[in-house]
C-alpha cells in the first residue's frame, strides 16, 4: 500500500504518458454479481489472487448487486470489450430472458472459465417426521399443505429443484419465500420451515453439526464433502435424466474482446483454479470443480440453459417462453 | 481453562497482532466517520488484501475495523449532523445540537466512553452466554420478526419532531422507498417503471447521504456567513459521577443492542434507534429536552450499537449464521482461510472463539484510547469556515454515493433525495422516520408475507399463532402498549384515573 | 394538532406535490399485483402509499388553516441563489464525471463553489480545491480501490507505470 501511495503522489506530478505496454497495462476491474460474503463472492475472491499471479496484473474486485445480478451483467455488457472489465457471475443470467429480467445473458459474453458447479441437496430440520425422500413424499401426501418448503423466488435453485420434484413426484406443500438460501437455512434451524432445497456448500456445516438433516443429494454420485448423504437416484432413479444439474460460477468478458486477451485471461484462470488452497476450499464447501473454457464452456452453458429454462417453463414459473428466444427444448 | 486464557491473550501478547488490531481500530474510526465508506466495504476489500496472510492476523485487522467503524459513525453525526453510518442516525439527533452549543468535545467524550461500555457488555455476553443467546435468537419466527418491525415502526412517534402526521408521512415514504426494485421473493418489479437500473432498488446509503449530507449542506448555505461554533474542550472524559448516573440506561441499552445484534437480519442501526426510543420513554426529566442535546440521547444509541457488535458474533460463532453483513463477510473469510464456521466450529476449534473474543476486547480498548485522543483536531472541523466546508461535504457526499455501487445513478438519487430532504426540512418534516422506514421496509414486508403464507393466507390462523407463542405474545403486547401510550388514548386513560 | 406557526412560502405547492406523487405511487403499487392476496408483493407497498396519500391530505387540511407568512420571501428564505447554484453544480458534476473524469471534475466543482462562496483569492481557492481532491483521491481510489471514471487523465496507466518503476512486475 505504501508503494501505491508513493506512486500516487508522483503520478500527480507526471505529465508524459508512459509507453504502451502489453495487456494488462493497467488495473482490471472485476465485477462480482452478488453481494459481499455470498458464495459467488467467496469463490471469486479466493481464486482471483492466484489468477492475478499467473496474469501478472491487478484485478480490482467490486460487488455490484441488484436485480438478481442483472445490474452487474448490464454494466459489463455496456462497457468496452477491451478486457479491462471482467464479470464474475453465477448461473442466473441464463434465465433472465424467460424471467423478463433483461434482454442480455451470457450469449453476449465470452466465457473465460466455468470454475465449478454446486450440488443441490434437500435438507430438513432435525426433528422433521421423515428421514428419507420416499418417507417425505409419503408424509406430504398424507398431510397436504402442512409441510413448509423454503424457496428463493422463481428461477433460483430451490425453484428448479422443486420443479424437478413436481415433475417426477408431484407434491402439495406450502412455499415460504426467502431472499437467499442462507436466511432460509437459518429459518430451517429455527423451525420456521421444514424442508429446504439448498446448495450443498451452504448446508454442509449445519448437517455435520446436527442442526439439519439430509433428505437427498440431488446428484448422480455421492459427494466427497458428505460421503454418507444418499443420492436421489438411489431411491428414485427416475430423476436420473434431469441430473447432474447445479448452479455454477463463471468468469466472463464481453463478446468481441480481442482473442489474445481472452487467451491470456483463460490461461490465467485455468492456472489459478488449480491452486491447492483453492481446490481445498471448493472441496470443503462441496463444490464440484469444472475448470472448463472455450467451446467446452459454451456447450455447457447452452445445455444448462436449455434444460433449466424448459424445466421452469413446464413448472409455469416463467414470464416468457424459452421458445421465443430460440432456446431449444432438451 | 488455561487454554481459554491463553487463546484469549494471544492478541494482547503478540506484538504483530496487537498492532494490527490497533491499526484496524484506528482506520475503522475514519472509515466509519466518512459517509459512503462502510465497514462492510472495507472488510470485503481486506479479504483480497489479506488473502495470503495467516488467518489470525487477517481476523485481527477485520475485527479492529469493525469495532472502530461502528463507533466512528458518531463523529460526523455529532460534528456535522451527517451520520457516517446508519447506526449513528440516532446519535445525530442530540449530538449535533450539543456541538452547536460548543459542547462537541463533551459529546464525543460521552459517546466514546459509552461505546466502550456497550462494546464490553456485548463481548461479555458473547463470552459467557453465546450458545443460549443464539438458541433464543434462532427461535424467532417470521411473525416475530414482523412484530419486531412493527415495534420499530412505532419509533416514528419518537422521531417525528413537532408534527406527528408529517412524521407518519415520512415513515411511510421510507417504507415505500425500501420496497423499490425487484422483489426478491417473487421477482415482481415494484416501482421500477420498466427500468433495469431501478431493479436493484435505490441504494439505502444514497438515500441516507442525500437526506442527511446534501440536505444539511443546502440548509447551512442559508447561514453561510456565520462563523463556525467555537468549541469548548476542557472536559472530554466524563466524570465518574456522570458515568454512574447513566449506568442503568446504558445497561438496558446494551441489552437491547446485544439481542437485536444477535438476531440474524437485524443489526446495530435498528438497535440504536430502538435504544434511543427506550431512553426517551424511561427518562422522566432530562436536563435538556430530547432533540435539543439530551445526553441520554447519546448514551442509549451509542451503547446499543457497539453492544450489537458482540451480539452479531453470537450466531456467527455458534452456528455459522451471520448476525449482520460484516459477520457474513467474516464467515466467507474464515472459509477462505480453511476454517469451517458452523455449529462445529466451537467444538472443533474453540481456540478460534477465544481468540476472537480477545481481539474484540483489545479493539474495544483501542477504540477508547483513540476515541479520547485527538478530539481537539477533530472538532476543528466544525470551526472551519463553512464556505470551504460545505463544498467539501458535498464532494464527499457525491463520491460516497458513487462508491457504494460504482454507479452514477446513485449520485442522481442522492441529489434527488437531497433536494427532497431540503424541502422537507424547510417545511417541518423530520427526516429520521424516512431512514427508519427504509431500514425496516424489507424486514416488515418479507416477514409479513412469510408469516401469512406460513399460515395459509389466513389472518385468524396468524393471530392464533401469535397468542399461543410466548415470544410472539410478548412482542405483540409490547406493540399494543407502545401504540396506546403514544396516542391520545393513553392520555385519556390517565386523565380518567386521576 | 393546531399549530400557530404561519405557512411558509411554497409550502402549499410542496404539499400538493406530495399528495399527487403519493396518489401516483399508489396507482403504481396497485399495478404490482392488484388485490391479489394478503401475501402479494404489492400488499405492503399499497398500504404504505395509501398511508402517504392520507397523511398528505391531513397535512393539507392543517396547512389550509394556517395564515400565510408574509415576512418570508421565496427567493430569500426557501430558494436563495447559493442553493440553486449548488443544485446545478451537483447536476453538472454528475453529467461531466464520465466524459471528463474524476480528478478534473472534482477540482472544478470545488474550485467553483469555494471561490463563489468564500470570495477569497484564487490562490487560496485553487490550493484548497487541489488539496482536497488529492486527499479524496488517495482515500477512495488508492486505499479503497474505488474505480472512479477516469476521463481525460490516463491515471490508471500512470499508476501502473509507476508501480512498474518501483516494484517491477508484481
Amino acid at each position: 500500500m505504501i508503494r501505491k501511495l508513493l506512486g500516487a503522489t508522483l503520478a500527480l506530478g507526471l505529465t508524459t504518458l508512459p509507453a504502451l505496454a502489453e495487456y494488462p497495462e493497467k488495473e482490471i476491474q472485476g465485477i462480482i454479481q452478488w453481494g459481499a460474503g455470498g458464495s459467488t463472492d467467496t469463490v471469486m475472491r479466493a481464486v482471483t489472487p492466484h489468477a492475478e499471479k499467473a496474469l501478472g496484473g491487478t484485478i480490482v474486485m467490486q460487488n455490484v448487486t441488484g436485480g438478481v445480478g442483472a445490474i452487474a451483467l448490464n454494466q459489463v455488457a455496456n462497457g468496452d470489450a477491451d478486457g479491462y472489465q471482467i464479470l464474475f457471475g453465477a448461473e442466473n443470467p441464463l434465465l433472465y430472458k424467460v424471467m423478463a429480467l433483461g434482454d442480455k445473458d451470457y450469449s453476449d459474453f465470452t466465457p473465460i472459465n466455468i470454475l465449478a458447479r454446486g450440488i443441490p441437496i434437500l435438507v430438513a430440520r432435525p426433528d422433521a417426521p421423515f428421514n428419507t425422500y420416499p418417507e417425505m413424499i409419503a408424509y406430504i401426501n398424507a398431510h397436504p399443505k402442512d409441510v413448509k418448503f423454503g424457496s428463493t423466488g422463481p428461477g433460483g435453485l430451490p425453484s428448479v429443484v422443486t420443479a424437478m420434484i413436481n415433475q417426477k413426484t408431484p407434491i402439495d406443500v406450502t412455499f415460504v419465500p426467502y431472499d437467499g438460501d442462507g436466511p432460509a437455512l437459518t429459518a430451517l434451524q429455527g423451525g420456521a420451515i421444514d424442508v429446504m432445497p439448498a446448495v450443498l456448500g451452504a448446508a454442509v456445516e449445519g448437517i455435520k453439526g446436527g442442526t439439519m438433516k439430509t433428505i437427498a443429494l440431488f446428484d448422480t454420485e455421492a459427494s466427497s464433502a458428505l460421503p454418507d448423504a444418499p443420492t436421489i437416484v438411489s431411491t428414485n432413479p427416475e430423476f436420473g435424466d434431469l441430473l447432474p444439474w447445479g448452479p455454477f460460477f463463471g468468469v466472463f468478458v464481453k463478446k468481441g474482446t480481442p482473442d489474445d486477451i481472452v487467451a491470456k485471461l483463460t490461461a490465467a484462470y485455468a492456472e489459478g483454479a488449480k491452486a491447492e488452497d483453492f481446490l481445498a476450499l471448493m472441496d470443503g464447501r462441496g463444490f464440484k470443480m469444472m475448470n472448463i473454457s472455450g467451446d467446452e464452456a459454451q456447450a455447457f452453458l447452452a445445455k444448462w440453459q436449455s434444460t433449466t429454462a424448459w424445466l421452469v417453463q413446464d413448472a409455469g414459473l416463467t414470464k416468457a417462453s424459452p421458445a421465443d428466444f430460440g432456446i431449444p427444448k432438451p | 481453562m488455561m487454554d481459554v486464557i491463553n487463546n484469549f491473550l494471544i492478541p494482547f501478547l503478540d506484538l504483530k497482532l496487537l498492532s494490527l488490531v490497533a491499526l484496524g481500530t484506528f482506520a475503522g474510526i475514519y472509515i466509519g466517520a466518512i459517509p459512503g465508506l462502510s465497514v462492510t466495504m472495507a472488510v470485503s476489500i481486506l479479504i483480497s488484501f489479506t488473502f495470503s496472510w495467516d488467518v489470525l492476523p487477517a481476523i485481527s485487522l477485520m475485527i479492529g475495523i469493525y469495532m472502530g467503524g461502528v463507533y466512528g459513525g458518531s463523529r460526523t453525526a455529532i460534528l456535522l449532523n451527517i451520520p457516517g453510518a446508519p447506526s449513528a442516525i440516532a446519535t445525530a439527533l442530540d449530538g449535533f445540537p450539543m456541538a452547536q452549543r460548543g459542547e462537541a468535545g463533551e459529546a464525543i467524550g460521552i459517546t466514546t466512553v459509552m461505546s466502550f461500555f456497550g462494546g464490553l457488555v456485548g463481548i461479555i455476553v458473547l463470552a459467557a452466554a453465546a450458545p443460549s443467546v443464539s438458541a433464543f435468537a434462532i427461535r424467532f419466527q417470521p411473525r416475530d420478526y414482523m412484530l419486531l418491525a412493527v415495534l420499530g415502526i412505532l419509533l416514528v412517534g419518537s422521531l417525528s419532531g413537532d408534527s406527528l402526521v408529517k412524521g407518519v408521512f415520512a415513515g411511510a415514504m421510507g417504507l415505500m422507498i425500501g420496497s423499490i426494485g425487484l422483489d426478491p421473493l417473487t421477482m415482481d418489479q415494484r416501482f421500477t417503471f420498466g427500468s433495469t437500473a431501478m431493479m436493484g432498488g435505490i441504494s439505502f446509503i444514497a438515500v441516507m447521504i442525500g437526506m442527511f449530507g446534501v440536505s444539511e449542506a443546502l440548509i447551512q448555505l442559508h447561514s453561510m456567513k456565520t462563523p463556525g461554533v467555537k468549541q469548548v474542550i476542557n472536559r472530554i472524559v466524563p466524570s465518574f459521577g456522570t458515568i454512574r448516573k447513566y449506568l442503568p440506561l446504558s445497561l438496558q441499552s446494551s441489552a437491547i443492542g446485544v439481542i437485536i445484534g444477535a438476531l440474524p437480519g437485524t443489526g446495530g442501526d435498528i438497535a440504536a434507534l430502538m435504544a434511543y426510543d427506550h431512553a426517551k420513554r424511561v427518562t422522566k426529566n432530562p436536563e435538556v429536552p430530547f432533540g435539543k442535546g439530551a445526553r441520554e440521547g447519546l448514551v442509549a444509541p451509542e451503547t446499543a450499537n457497539n453492544a450489537a457488535v458482540g451480539g452479531a458474533f453470537i450466531p456467527m460463532m455458534t452456528l455459522g449464521i451471520p448476525g449482520d453483513s460484516v459477520t457474513a463477510i467474516m464467515i466467507g473469510a474464515l472459509f477462505i482461510h480453511g476454517l469451517h464456521p458452523g455449529p462445529m466450529l466451537m467444538v472443533e476449534q474453540p481456540h478460534m472463539f477465544w481468540f476472537i473474543v480477545g481481539c474484540l476486547t483489545l479493539a474495544n480498548v483501542f477504540m477508547l484510547i483513540f476515541g479520547l485522543t485527538g478530539i481537539k483536531i477533530f472538532v476543528k472541523v466544525v470551526e472551519m469556515p463553512r464556505t470551504v466546508l460545505i463544498p467539501l461535504i458535498l464532494l464527499l457526499s457525491i463520491v460516497g454515493a458513487y462508491a457504494v455501487n460504482n454507479s452514477l445513478t446513485d449520485v442522481y438519487w442522492m441529489l434527488g433525495f437531497g433536494v427532497l430532504g431540503y424541502f422537507m426540512r424547510l417545511y417541518g418534516y423530520s427526516l429520521g422516520p424516512v431512514i427508519l422506514g427504509v431500514i425496516l421496509s424489507r424486514l416488515l414486508d418479507d416477514n409479513w408475507r412469510r408469516a401469512i403464507i406460513s399460515d395459509q393466507e389466513s389472518l385468524p390462523r396468524l393471530m392464533h399463532g401469535i397468542v399461543t407463542s410466548p415470544l410472539s405474545l410478548t412482542l405483540f403486547l409490547a406493540v399494543i402498549f407502545i401504540f396506546v401510550s403514544k396516542t391520545p388514548l393513553w392520555a385519556m386513560i390517565k386523565r380518567g384515573r386521576a | 394538532m393546531q399549530s400557530k406557526t404561519p405557512r411558509r412560502p411554497g409550502e402549499l405547492v410542496f404539499n400538493l406535490f406530495v399528495i399527487a406523487a403519493s396518489l401516483f405511487l399508489f396507482y403504481s403499487a396497485y399495478g404490482i399485483a392488484g388485490f391479489d392476496a394478503l401475501s402479494s408483493a404489492g400488499a405492503i407497498p399499497m398500504m404504505t402509499t395509501a398511508l402517504m396519500a392520507l397523511c398528505g391530505v391531513l397535512i393539507l387540511r392543517e396547512n389550509l388553516r394556517k395564515s400565510p407568512n408574509t415576512a418570508e420571501k421565496i427567493e430569500r428564505d426557501i430558494l436563495p441563489i447559493p442553493v440553486i447554484v449548488t443544485i446545478i453544480a451537483i447536476t453538472a458534476y454528475a453529467l461531466l464525471l464520465k466524459p471528463l473524469g474524476f480528478i478534473p471534475t472534482s477540482f472544478l466543482f470545488l474550485l467553483g463553489l469555494m471561490k463563489l462562496f468564500s470570495g477569497r483569492s484564487w490562490v487560496f481557492s485553487v490550493a484548497a480545491a487541489a488539496g482536497s481532491v488529492a486527499l479524496i483521491y488517495v482515500i477512495f481510489r488508492l486505499i479503497f480501490t474505488v474505480l472512479m471514471p477516469q476521463g481525460v487523465v490516463p491515471e490508471s496507466e500512470i499508476l501502473a507505470a509507476i508501480g512498474h518503476l518501483f516494484g517491477g512486475a508484481k
